[in-house]
């Protein structure tokens, strides 16, 4: 598991181990999500809650709608800044979430 | 190459899945669009892949849902998941992209059935990792079957909040309280209303239970909640709210706010559709007749994007709206529309029967809100209450001015996430009607997409007016 979600305590857990997943690149690091939900729900389930680092206010965000309305889950998904809430993972993904910066726009 | 359809339907939630399924039946050329990935919308979401232990646990009610889907996919509808919508032009023409790509098509009638989104009410701290939306916890349990693990804070007001921390509750989540701001006691007219509402016992009898079997698991459950702060530096470590003048104090891994549900209506706005304000509920709908014909003739709203009524309101109003356009399209007579709609007007209104109770109970009153200066109100801009609250002191007066100025709702989510509550803040600071404080602007793109993306749209033989189409043309 990455480190980047040690600042929260909040967690999720899969109610059923997925039946299949997908790998994808996430900040650099291999990962294998559920295939057939969301990326935003997908990270949710392996511990990872932070989606972005907010531009403007220069702090961690978590998905707070998980409908699509917030944009608080915002990620460069294979080079584009994509909604990782209505987004599905699949097979050999680049995902960025550029948790190290301190929210410059990316 | 742009396409033409007969009609478009935007959103697979009840009320588009019920319009796009009727018309595709009686021979029509349908597309139906949606930008969640699977059709069900947000009450039915992933329906077609709950397995039977999520469908027990979300009980009939989810169920049904999928009775709905299957006849939308037995029909064959054209269906386009992961389709994001946005553009809808008065003349019948969208723009939306997929996989990266926009494309430009048209129809002869529209039909927006792009449901409702959570009130969105600012509170301290709502921007720390860790606090989320009920609807989201809600989602996730649909669509993923996920559970939040450690202690969970509920905080807001309406049924959906109830039962939401009535799911939680059957799936062993520790709910550490449930904090309502709605009224120790029910307000007046909500007496007057339960007559009525008892006629549509069913969801009284749901929305009962629901309240006892949280009692009876001993929940501590507030009333009368006012000032919820959600705490924590880097991410939530607990929430804080005052009863009566006394201060509560919880440890919170998760707080899940909800305030009730107000219609989607960023389409409409940006079509230019007649808005009215609903001063009870205190949220703006798109005007239209009990077809769901806005003031635009290609334009039909179904659903709960047109005043929230529930999914099987949602359901007859996508079939009152395809009802209606088949008619106009010359597949049906007049006559035959009549006879169609009028066992579906019927269950509309059985249906609405127990609404002005529930209204009445949970409607929204300023009161319930307390606004403090260093509240971040735009989460996208980082603009707090009192930047706006600033610039009102410095003599500005409308919506859109102060977002030029403090940039509050300029971000990604156009004003989805601020917009309401700011309507409200100017309102209060004018002592005014949030409907005469303004409402903010909705310019295309409705959702942000790489400029790369429409500058490589095809515009095909959709495209007679020039360069000038991404402008606003208000
Ligand atoms: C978060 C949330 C959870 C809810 N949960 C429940 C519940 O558990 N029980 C209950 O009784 N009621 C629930 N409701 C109320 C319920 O949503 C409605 O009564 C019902 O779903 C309304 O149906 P609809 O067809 O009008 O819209 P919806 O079901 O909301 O469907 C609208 C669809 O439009 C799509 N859409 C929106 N904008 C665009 C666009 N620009 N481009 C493409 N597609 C778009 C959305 O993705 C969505 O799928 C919930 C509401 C919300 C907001
Ligand atoms: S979590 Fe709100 S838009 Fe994705």
């Amino acid at each position: 598991m990455l480190k980047h979600s040690t600042t929260s305590t909040a967690e999720f857990k899969q109610d059923q181990a997925p039946a299949e997943t997908v790998s994808v690149l996430l900040d650099g690091e291999k990962v294998d999500l559920p295939k057939g939900i969301s990326i935003a729900a997908g990270l949710l389930s392996i511990g990872e809650i932070i989606s972005r680092i907010s531009p403007s206010a220069h702090k961690p965000r978590s998905p707070h709608c998980l409908m699509g309305v917030c944009y608080e889950c915002l990620m460069e998904i294979d080079g584009v800044e994509r909604q990782a809430c209505m987004t599905d993972p699949e097979e050999g993904m680049v995902i960025n979430r550029h948790l190290d910066s301190k929210g410059e726009d990316a | 190459m742009s396409r033409h359809y007969d009609v478009i339907v935007i959103g697979t939630g009840p009320a588009g899945l019920s319009a796009a399924t009727l018309l595709t039946k009686m021979g029509l050329n349908v597309l139906a669009l949606d930008e969640q990935q699977r059709p069900g919308g947000q009450i039915y979401r992933n329906v077609e892949g709950a397995g039977e232990a999520r469908l027990n646990l979300f009980g009939p009610d989810y169920s049904v849902g999928l009775e709905l889907v299957n006849e939308f996919r037995a029909a064959n509808v054209n269906y386009e998941g992961g389709a994001s919508v946005w553009q809808v032009e008065a003349d019948g023409r969208i723009c939306y992209s997929k996989d990266g790509k926009s494309s430009r098509i048209s129809a002869n009638y529209i039909i927006a059935a792009t449901g409702a989104m959570e009130r969105p009410v600012p509170i301290e701290g709502w921007t720390l990792p860790g606090v989320m939306g009920a609807g989201a916890a809600n989602n996730l349990a649909k669509e993923a079957g996920l559970t939040p693990k450690g202690k969970v804070v509920l905080a807001g007001s309406g049924p959906l909040l109830l039962l939401e921390a009535s799911i939680l509750l059957k799936k062993g989540v520790e709910i550490a309280a449930i904090l309502e701001t709605t009224d120790l006691i029910p307000p007046a007219d909500s007496v007057t209303k339960l007559p009525q509402a008892l006629m549509g016992w069913k969801l009284l009898y749901k929305g009962t239970t629901m309240l006892w079997e949280l009692q009876k698991a001993g929940i501590p459950h507030y009333r009368g909640v006012r000032n919820i702060r959600a705490l924590g530096a880097d991410a939530l470590s607990g929430v804080e709210a005052t009863v009566k003048g006394e201060t509560l104090n919880f440890d919170a891994d998760l707080l899940l706010l909800h305030f009730g549900v107000i219609p989607n209506t960023h389409i409409f706005r940006q079509a230019g559709c007649q808005m009215v304000w609903d001063e009870k509920l205190r949220y703006w709908y798109p005007s239209c007749d009990s077809w769901g014909r806005t003031n635009f003739e290609k334009i039909f709203a179904a659903g709960d994007g047109c005043r929230v009524h529930g999914a099987v309101a949602a359901r007859h109003k996508g079939t009152l709206a395809a009802l209606e356009i088949a008619c106009c399209l010359g597949m049906i007579p007049e006559s035959e529309r009549d006879d169609l709609a009028e066992p579906v007007l019927k269950a509309l209104r059985q249906d609405n029967l127990p609404r002005p109770f529930i209204d009445a109970m949970y409607a929204p009153k300023p009161s319930h809100f307390t606004f403090e200066n260093e509240t971040v109100l735009c989460r996208c801009e980082n603009v707090t209450v009192g930047d706006v609250r600033k610039v009102l002191d410095e003599g500005v007066r409308e919506l859109n001015e102060v977002k030029i100025i403090t940039r509050c709702g300029m971000g990604p989510c156009q004003g989805r996430m601020c917009g309401p509550a700011l309507a409200e803040i100017v309102g209060e600071y004018l002592s005014l009607e949030p409907d005469q404080a303004g409402l903010l602007v909705v310019r295309p793109p409705l959702k942000p997409i790489p400029l790369s993306e429409v500058a490589a749209m095809d515009l095909g033989d959709g495209g007679t007016d020039g360069g000038n189409w991404l402008l606003d043309k208000k």
